[in-house]
């Protein structure tokens, strides 16, 4: 059962560029067809000035840009076999630019669990937050994690 | 693109126009797979799923939440979507159609901007909702 000890800690950093191909991938994969995602011409002349990227994109950049904390994740100590995503949740400055670097820190914001008629469920929360060249914060992202104890 | 939400006439009710997905199929799940870089074979190894007591892959909790956000987005412009949160309460197998949808819940101006408020939702064609959640558009106030 995870420790609540571990309630603050820094999970993962990271620091990656926003890659045009994969934005465009990504899109694909959501069978989206915005222009602004895929076309690299019309994006040019939209409001961005470049490719931008779809609202969910930020878990597949997390997942590219973010490194470390596998020693943390499994300190948790969750059923692996039973691990859910639960909810997410997401919060926009403004949209992902292909072509920008963004900075990551993500961390364990919560622990809790609840039992119900199926046993006890482990609840984590991971929050991380992305922030441009500047500074400036362009996404908040906050991930539930769920497992049931076996 | 052509925005489908007027932010002139928005009032709670108003519907998001309906994004359609699917048949979901094997293929859908393992580009997603590839292009999010989610390895968890659940998704896209049905022997591995089937070990795990599912009766084959089904899809990303993530890949729906997904075309979601192209239910917003089309909904109110690149850049509109403030805030957007889903619960996944249901599994999408492959083979469902999956309908996703929206309708206003509040419409409030602040820092001269509108903001609207959106109760969002997948479903299948029996109507079950996979994920629930809600959003926040915002647009500029003209």
């Amino acid at each position: 059962m995870p420790s609540k000890e571990l309630i603050g800690r820094v999970l993962s950093t990271g620091s990656a560029t926003v890659g045009a191909e994969h934005v465009t991938e990504f899109a694909r994969a959501l069978g989206d067809p915005n222009p602004l995602y895929i076309d690299a011409a019309a994006a040019r002349r939209g409001p961005f000035g470049t490719l931008v990227a779809p609202p969910t994109y930020p878990i597949a950049f997390m997942t590219q840009a973010m490194a470390g904390g596998m020693d943390t994740f499994l300190e948790l100590g969750l059923n692996f076999m039973t691990l859910v995503h639960g909810e997410q949740e997401f919060e926009y400055a403004r949209p992902i630019r292909a072509g920008e670097t963004l900075t990551l820190t993500g961390r364990i914001a919560d622990i809790y669990e609840k039992s119900g008629s199926s046993g006890t469920l482990d609840f984590v929360v991971l929050e991380t937050e992305a922030r441009d060249a500047e500074g400036a914060l362009v996404f908040f992202s906050r991930n539930t994690l769920i497992s049931r104890r076996t | 693109m052509t925005l489908t939400l007027d932010p002139r006439t928005v009032a709670p009710g108003t519907e998001l126009p309906p994004v359609v997905k699917g048949p979901v199929d094997r293929d859908m799940l393992k580009a997603y797979a590839a292009a999010s870089g989610d390895p968890n074979p659940m998704h896209t190894d049905d022997e591995f799923a089937r070990n795990a007591g599912y009766p084959g892959v089904f899809a990303h909790g993530m890949l729906a939440m997904g075309w979601l956000g192209q239910l917003l987005v089309a909904a109110g412009g690149v850049g509109s979507v403030r805030k957007f949160r889903t619960r996944f309460a249901k599994i999408t197998w492959p083979g469902e159609t999956i309908t996703c949808r929206g309708r206003v819940t509040a419409v409030h101006d602040a820092d001269g901007e509108r903001l609207v408020d959106c109760d969002i939702w997948t479903e299948n064609e029996k109507g079950e909702r996979k994920l629930v959640g809600s959003a926040v558009l915002a647009f500029p106030r003209r």
